[in-house]
């Protein structure tokens, strides 16, 4: 573990109970991504690669939509970069929580970032605060079973249906969740009525994913003003990192 | 695997890792202002809400719909989430939900 010198296998462990909700998730959405893929033109092994390397999502979608519509790969690859950017803001809030590691550590925390990941991971912060085995177990055990939806849906897609039972309610009803769980003051709840809003108005307008980027950067910086107001310029927000 | 796959999984790759890479890396070895780490205080919030709330209410040309079988599976799945705070459980329920909404709408 030379280039790990901050593993830690407990740490890992819980961080890998923590993702079954996700696992959850994921299979099923990862099984409806395999069949898509190879409905798109794409072989078992192509499918399975783009999750093990790419692992985004929903830019996984768009890009096999894409390749089915007969796009080149750099419209593809453009696409991706627009949808993919919001991890941006995901990556600078974990850094917080995180003092200096190896490269090769943060390499491999940032490569496994997902919506989902990132959302587990702020539900409880004091299991990440320093501790990135945690979030490495948290995040591999995540990909590992998309990486493995993937594969069953490209092998077996004729076989599963992934738009029965209630598996595409699965990520949403994860999602409000964890929303739920972030709701720690009124501050909270009005940021999640202002970007919820802010969202929803702006995806007609604005194209691969932006919406969420701009309603998650205005709806934070409303609710900075927000608590400003209430509590005097000098005070620190609860729970904001070591700084 | 073809070449021309292999291209566009790596470029995909590269231009999906490098904002999850970049922030990390520099922000852990830098501080950020204090002003944008406070202003990174409700981004949790923030993110995760501009995430569902189109998921729940926005049609795929990005109109704003109100499809009943989401609403109301959202429903039960927030009521559940607010009581026990338990990620399973929510997500069962809101499996089960949406699937016996399947039946009757």
């Amino acid at each position: 573990m030379e280039y790990f010198p901050d593993m830690k296998f407990g740490q890992f462990k819980d961080g890998a109970r923590a993702a079954l909700p996700i696992v959850l998730g994921y299979v099923p959405v990862g099984i409806a991504f395999g069949v898509l893929a190879r409905q798109s033109g794409l072989t078992s092994v192509e499918a399975g690669a783009m999750s093990l390397i790419v692992y985004a999502g929903a830019s996984q979608f768009i890009a096999v939509d894409m390749l089915a519509g007969g796009a080149a790969a750099l419209p593809i690859i453009l696409t991706t970069f627009l949808v993919n950017l919001r991890h941006f803001l995901m990556s600078s809030t974990i850094a917080s929580h995180f003092k200096q590691n190896s490269l090769p550590e943060t390499a491999a925390i940032a490569a496994e970032l997902t919506d989902e990941s990132f959302a587990v991971a702020m539900s409880d912060t004091r299991k990440i605060d320093g501790r990135p085995s945690f979030l490495f177990g948290l995040q591999t055990t995540a990909q590992a079973a998309w990486v493995a939806g993937t594969l069953v849906g490209a092998i077996f897609g004729p076989l599963v249906n992934g738009a029965s039972y209630g598996i595409p309610f699965a990520l949403p009803a994860l999602f409000i969740c964890l929303l739920v769980l972030q709701l720690k003051s009124r501050i909270h709840l009005a940021v999640m009525i202002i970007a919820g809003a802010l969202s929803v108005s702006f995806k007609y307008l604005l194209p691969e994913n932006w919406n969420l980027v701009l309603a998650a950067v205005m709806a934070s910086i409303a609710g900075m003003w927000l608590l400003k107001e209430e509590n005097g310029e000098e005070q620190r927000p609860e729970g904001v990192g070591p700084g | 695997m073809r070449l021309q796959t292999l291209w566009l999984l790596l470029g995909m790759a590269a231009v999906t890792f490098l904002p999850r890479f970049i922030p990390l890396a520099l922000f852990t070895r830098w501080s950020l202002p204090e002003r944008i780490k406070r202003g990174l205080h409700f981004m949790p919030t923030a993110i995760m809400a501009a995430i569902v709330f189109p998921v729940l209410l926005s049609s795929a040309e990005g109109k704003l719909t109100f499809e009943p079988r989401l609403l109301l599976s959202a429903l039960p799945v927030f009521l559940v989430a607010v009581k026990t705070k338990n990620l399973w459980a929510s997500v069962v329920v809101g499996m089960l939900v949406y699937w016996l909404l399947g039946f009757a709408l």
